[in-house]
């Protein structure tokens, strides 16, 4: 079944329909409120609200647009609510409880080429830390420009889009974005 | 091309976003221009650090939340799915909406004075003799005329009745029992195995909580009990309806929970039924979480 008859199908009431619309877009989502939120209690709380939401809301999806495109509208308005709101961040613990136990949440961030030199992994850590210090100083609006080009790999004027506005103004808002990080990286760079 | 233009095609460039004859322009200029040249060397040496700055949710958040919304959407869906005639005498009669009241006041005052005008003088005195608790609802559901040339009528009435008491009391565990199987309203029945969840080391409630994970149309009711069995998970017969729930249950949220059961036990059938889901499991998560359980087994994922 394509997604526009997934879609109608939802709309009529079937269940399993919606949960595999809900599937085809979840993992993606929550990466995303998981990157901008960097909590995973705030990103459990984006994507019940936000698949709640598509579920309430999903009659009035007219196919204007595509469906990715109203799910992210709604995703990306949550997390920047809950951005403005949470001007002070609150911390969270190093270590939290899963289902497999407990686990540092600095592990959930991957080690790319870090190998087991423990001074690469440091420079990893630190590097790891500038970036999230770098991500926290940006606008609600910078840091989801560049966290949907960054790590969902959205195009420009998808990004657009969601954010109701224009592709050029998503561009302007990435580069800004995108130099913040440049020059906060600079002593890393060659 | 300038410099200034060509750091700005850069960026765009490391976005994927320039069409073959800007990148065409760009890698001209970049050909002749030693200084844009690095700089293009830091641009994609900072996509590769950045890649160091995701996030991944942490193992089991995704299960976690699709299992939840599953239930809050469950939730969603109840006054509208099935009729419920507890939630409706509920809804209207117990809890009559605070609107609705004096619109209901009015009507029995109407229906009163309309009725009395057809009730001989004198026919009401013998009601109403001191009943101890009213009756809620009342229809009747027999009548016979007896040989004196009486009537006989059975009327059915319902009536509420409150009673409280702590976890260990016989009458308020009986009665969480029985809500606990009212096919009626799944809401009631996840709250009471909410309640009862810790009370497995009774037989009647642990057995109430095989039969809710095993038969409970409810998924979030199925979760309940998983939850209420964790304790009693190496016991035989908690472990083998554990491995049918696994093989069967259609939530894969109830699957995980299982399978996160099943290997705190620890027995070597455990592999062989990790084994035989993998041949039919068709929700990836749920395969990744046993192909792990079975490598944490020093078991193989496939049967030989």
């Amino acid at each position: 079944m394509d997604e526009a008859a997934l879609i109608r199908a939802a709309q009529a009431g079937d269940q399993d329909a919606f949960e595999r619309l809900v599937r085809s877009y979840d993992q993606p989502v929550l990466r995303l409120a998981m990157n901008l939120l960097r909590s995973s209690e705030d990103a459990y709380d984006i994507y019940q609200e936000a698949f709640l939401r598509v579920y309430r809301n999903l009659d009035s999806f007219r196919f204007d647009c595509s469906f990715h495109t109203w799910l992210y509208r709604i995703v990306t308005n949550l997390c920047l609510d809950h951005l403005r709101k949470k001007k002070v961040r609150r911390t969270e613990p190093a270590v939290v409880e899963t289902e497999d136990g407990p686990m540092d949440r600095m592990d959930s961030v991957p080690e790319h080429r870090a190998d087991g030199d423990p001074q690469r992994r440091l420079l990893s850590a630190e590097l790891r830390g500038k970036i999230e210090e770098v991500l926290k100083a940006m606008t609600a609006r910078e840091r989801m420009v560049f966290e949907m080009r960054h790590y969902q790999g959205m195009r420009l004027r998808a990004i657009g889009d969601v954010l109701g506005t224009t592709e050029e103004a998503a561009k302007n808002c990435l580069f800004r974005a995108t130099q913040k990080m440049r020059s906060a990286l600079g002593e890393f760079l060659p | 091309m300038t410099c200034e233009e060509a750091r700005e095609s850069l960026m765009l460039l490391s976005y994927g976003e320039l069409t073959f004859d800007q990148e065409e322009t760009l890698e001209l200029h970049l050909a002749e221009c030693p200084s844009c040249a690095a700089e293009r060397l830091r641009m994609e040496r900072l996509e590769e650090m950045l890649a160091l700055g995701e996030a991944e949710p942490p193992p089991g958040l995704l299960a976690r939340c699709r299992r939840d919304l599953a239930v809050k959407i469950e939730d969603e869906n109840r006054p509208m799915r099935r009729f419920s005639p507890r939630r409706l005498w509920r809804d209207w009669f117990v809890y009559t909406p605070l609107w609705l009241r004096p619109v209901g006041a009015m009507l029995m005052l109407a229906i009163g004075f309309v009725g009395a005008q057809f009730v001989p003088a004198g026919s009401l005195a013998g009601l109403g003799g001191g009943a101890a608790a009213e009756p809620v609802m009342s229809r009747v559901r027999f009548v016979s005329p007896d040989e004196s040339g009486r009537v006989r009528v059975v009327m059915e009435e319902t009536r509420q009745r409150e009673f409280t008491g702590y976890m260990n009391d016989h009458r308020i565990r009986q009665a969480l029992l029985a809500a606990a199987s009212d096919p009626a309203d799944p809401g009631l029945r996840v709250e009471s195995m909410e309640l009862l969840k810790n009370q497995g080391q009774q037989d009647d409630v642990k057995q109430a909580l095989l039969n809710a994970l095993r038969a409970d149309v409810n998924s979030g009711v199925r979760l309940k009990a998983l939850e209420g069995l964790k304790p009693y998970s190496r016991e035989p017969e908690v472990r083998t309806v554990l491995a049918q729930v696994l093989l069967n249950d259609d939530n894969p949220g109830v699957r995980t929970q299982a399978i996160d059961l099943l290997i705190q036990s620890n027995e070597p059938e455990v592999a062989g039924i990790l084994q035989q889901l993998l041949e039919r499991e068709d929700n990836s998560y749920v395969r990744t979480r046993s192909q792990r359980a079975l490598a944490e087994m020093k078991a193989s994922v496939g049967t030989f």
